[in-house]
């Protein structure tokens, strides 16, 4: 048991610190978002620093990291709210595509390794709400697929979407499949989200498509690699949470109401230590999700679903009470609060909010209890 | 970073999980897993069984007697003994007073009382709080004044935990009234069968007596039991609340416990309502977090790389979850938690239940730990020193 970082780690912190706090600063962020909500220089600075490799196997030019080296990139992109997908496309998508045969992995992971190419999970539908196993959208024999996926992250900048889609009929098992943005019968219709980062609704019709998983497995996949974007989300959120609580603090101790430094107030203290409680809660739950993603399904699926309800609960709890201790100035656009609290609102919406994380963990709870129940 | 113990880590907990196997009394472990009521005999029993293995002092170093372990194989052995059942080791001696003779008494002391302590023979009692200091423990106000060889004590201590069974009590008493009232407190060990000491009891809302009030009238006490130094005892006081750390959160109780809340919940039939089984999975979502956030001390703890100052954060979630499932377990009774039957909580009662055995000691259960949230510094003040340690 050791909760430490290795001075490797420590490293790659630093330098996604860094170029987060030279060349991602709330300026321009500003000019990003003004912009579409999606930066092809920031991601191609995201990897020029070797994130996209981070997560690709070494034999696909990758640098074949782990999940502890995932979660400490995610913190710092959370902690500078870096609005490029960067779980979903350095992270998901090459765990997804590692599952596939080999032709289609050596045609993409080294082009996602180098950040040529974006390739993003595209799963949600309208009647789904957060259930996996809900699909309308359906594949032919010759892997034609026709449907519609919403809210796809970076939708109409991504390369290609990793389509969950049945496999024949309505009854059929889910596979995923891989589809190039200009295969023929795409349509993108790309929005802001409240963030300020963008997504897409995405149209197929009757669109060639390439077989990544086969109906057997592509349930099982899916599950992974959105448990892989659950946990990369919770340490996102960490140093988002993390970075919102210090400037809090700055405030409350900066700010002065009857002749007094705000922070003085014991009613204000109180709710701080309750935020403080709530952000160190949603750690511990972000290293216990990280920590288990290379367990068995079952043990995996419970763990991320606990720190799922963990971090929703901690996530709207910090953005709502961070915001009110601001006053006025933390329910402006001007001021950077206001876009924290709103990255971390719209997270608690993406893979399954903290109501249905609940659900999951009821259904899945066992006799014992605990970390290593 | 890793999740797992090691497998040296492993095998001592296979180890420790044997031998309180062996061990352990089962009509204790039968009262602490159905919350029936423990008396001395249970209590002072499994301390002697610990004591004569070396281990009712678990925390201690080896030079004084202990076996010398890291604070993950403490943590180990804590989890064993909470998930096979045994009763909670009465922290007075062990694990308050005696970290405190460790590094500030006399060797005499050391010699004359550690033993003791260990051996599980002599009871310790706390009298710290006071009719007048609770929160505020600076201004305790039951006087200490020197006469020649001795201690002359005049006052009242409070809230003094089965003091009714204590052999011995470390009190905070005033020295010194001219100065700060941090700099006029010194910490002396006095022998409750001294002429002029006096418990009286305090029955709790539950009606059981486990506090008292203890009076000192005229008590001599031998100036060879002031600990350390007059006047520093605030110092001392402080050290004995940094030493509790991971232990306050009892998080491994909180497993047991809550095992025991869905037993209890199957047999009255709401396990399966969807309302009352997702109350149940947001308590283990936060046990599972508190748990994650005890590791996570450990490991710095161990490695010495990080500093988490998250005691007040341990104090407040572990006694919030205690209150949680005792409020849960009585919620499932329902009606059935609501008689009053004071026998009913000894082991082997024979007289007629009302619903099932295990309603019985649940509301009782439920009103005792109210404590939780007040006693060890309340949640509000904790929220206080948290507070601190994010705004300064």
């Amino acid at each position: 048991m050791d909760f430490d970082f290795t001075d490797d780690q420590n490293s790659l912190r630093d330098a996604v610190r860094r170029y987060v706090d030279k060349d991602y600063g709330f300026e321009q962020r500003r000019a990003i978002v003004k912009a579409g909500g999606f930066s092809r220089d920031a991601w191609n600075a995201l990897a020029g620093l070797g994130l996209t490799a981070l997560a690709v196997p070494e034999a696909h030019g990758g640098l074949g990291f782990g999940p502890v080296e995932a979660m400490v990139v995610m913190e710092e992109l959370g902690r500078g709210l870096v609005m490029e997908p960067y779980a979903q496309g350095g992270l998901v998508a090459p765990a997804v595509l590692a599952q596939a045969g080999g032709d289609v992995q050596g045609e993409w992971l080294p082009r996602i390794a180098g950040g040529e190419a974006l390739v993003v999970l595209a799963h949600q539908e309208r009647q789904a709400r957060y259930r996996l196993d809900v699909c309308d959208t359906l594949a032919t024999d010759t892997h034609r697929l026709t449907g519609m996926k919403s809210v796809v992250p970076a939708g109409d900048a991504a390369d290609a979407f990793i389509v969950p889609a049945r496999a024949g009929a309505a009854d059929a098992g889910i596979g995923l499949y891989l589809v190039a943005k200009d295969a023929a019968g795409v349509a993108l219709r790309g929005y802001a989200l409240h963030d300020g980062s963008r997504a897409a609704e995405l149209t197929l019709q009757d669109t060639p498509a390439t077989l990544l998983v086969g109906a057997d497995r592509g349930l099982a996949v899916l599950e992974h690699a959105v448990d892989i974007a659950i946990a990369a989300q919770a340490a996102e959120a960490v140093g988002a949470m993390d970075r919102f609580v210090a400037l809090t603090a700055e405030y409350l101790n900066t700010r002065k109401q009857f002749g007094v430094p705000i922070a003085s107030f014991q009613a204000l203290r109180h709710r701080m230590a309750d935020i403080k409680m709530q952000l160190e809660l949603a750690r511990s739950m972000s290293y216990y999700a990280t920590l288990r993603l290379g367990d068995a399904a079952e043990t995996r699926r419970r763990a991320v679903s606990q720190a799922k309800v963990q971090l929703g609960q901690s996530m709207r709890f910090v953005g709502q009470q961070c915001t009110q201790l601001h006053g006025g100035i933390g329910v402006t656009d001007e001021y950077v609060g206001s876009h924290y609290f709103k990255r971390l609102t719209v997270m608690e919406m993406q893979y399954g909010d903290s109501l249905h994380h609940l659900g999951e963990v009821s259904a899945r709870m066992q006799d014992t209890a605990g970390v290593f129940a | 970073m890793d999740l797992n113990f090691t497998p040296e880590e492993q095998a001592f907990r296979a180890d420790i999980r044997q031998w309180v196997a062996e061990h352990l009394p089962q009509d204790i472990s039968h009262k602490v897993h159905h919350a029936l009521r423990l008396n001395k005999d249970d209590l002072q029993r499994w301390a002697r069984i610990l004591g004569k293995q070396g281990w009712h002092g678990w925390a201690w170093p080896k030079q004084f007697g202990g076996p010398g372990w890291n604070a993950v194989q403490r943590h180990l052995f804590e989890e064993e003994c909470a998930l096979a059942g045994a009763p909670r080791v009465v922290p007075f001696g062990p694990v308050m007073v005696a970290p405190v003779i460790m590094a500030f008494g006399s060797r005499e002391q050391q010699e004359r009382h550690l033993p003791g302590i260990m051996s599980g023979d002599v009871w310790w009692s706390q009298g710290y709080s006071e009719p007048g200091s609770g929160s505020d423990l600076a201004s305790v106000k039951t006087r200490a004044e020197k006469r020649g060889d001795k201690y002359i004590v005049n006052g009242q201590k409070t809230w003094t935990t089965l003091g009714q069974y204590g052999d011995w009590i470390f009190c905070l008493v005033r020295t010194d009234t001219s100065v700060k009232p941090q700099a006029g407190i010194s910490f002396l060990l006095v022998d409750m069968k001294s002429p002029g000491v006096t418990v009286r009891p305090i029955i709790m809302l539950d009606g059981e007596h486990e506090v008292n009030e203890v009076f000192f009238d005229n008590v001599e006490v031998p100036a060879e039991n002031l600990v350390g130094e007059e006047n520093k005892g605030w110092t001392y006081a402080k050290y004995l609340l940094a030493h509790e750390r991971t232990n306050i959160a009892d998080v491994n109780r909180a497993k047991r416990e809550l095992e025991r809340l869905k037993r209890i919940a199957k047999a009255e039939g709401v396990f399966h309502d969807a309302r009352f089984r997702d109350q149940i999975a947001l308590l283990e979502v936060d046990i599972v977090a508190l748990e994650m956030m005890v590791l996570r001390v450990l490991s710095a703890e161990s490695s010495g790389k990080q500093s988490l100052d998250v005691a007040g954060l341990l104090k407040i979630r572990g006694s919030e979850i205690q209150q949680r499932y005792t409020e849960l377990m009585m919620l499932a009774a329902g009606p059935f938690s609501t008689p009053f039957i004071h026998e009913a909580m000894e082991a082997g009662w024979q007289g007629d239940q009302v619903g099932a055995a295990h309603c019985a000691p649940l509301a009782s259960h439920y009103f005792n730990y109210r404590k939780t949230t007040i006693y060890g510094g309340s949640n509000e003040v904790q929220r206080n020193i948290v507070a601190q340690t994010v705004l300064g």
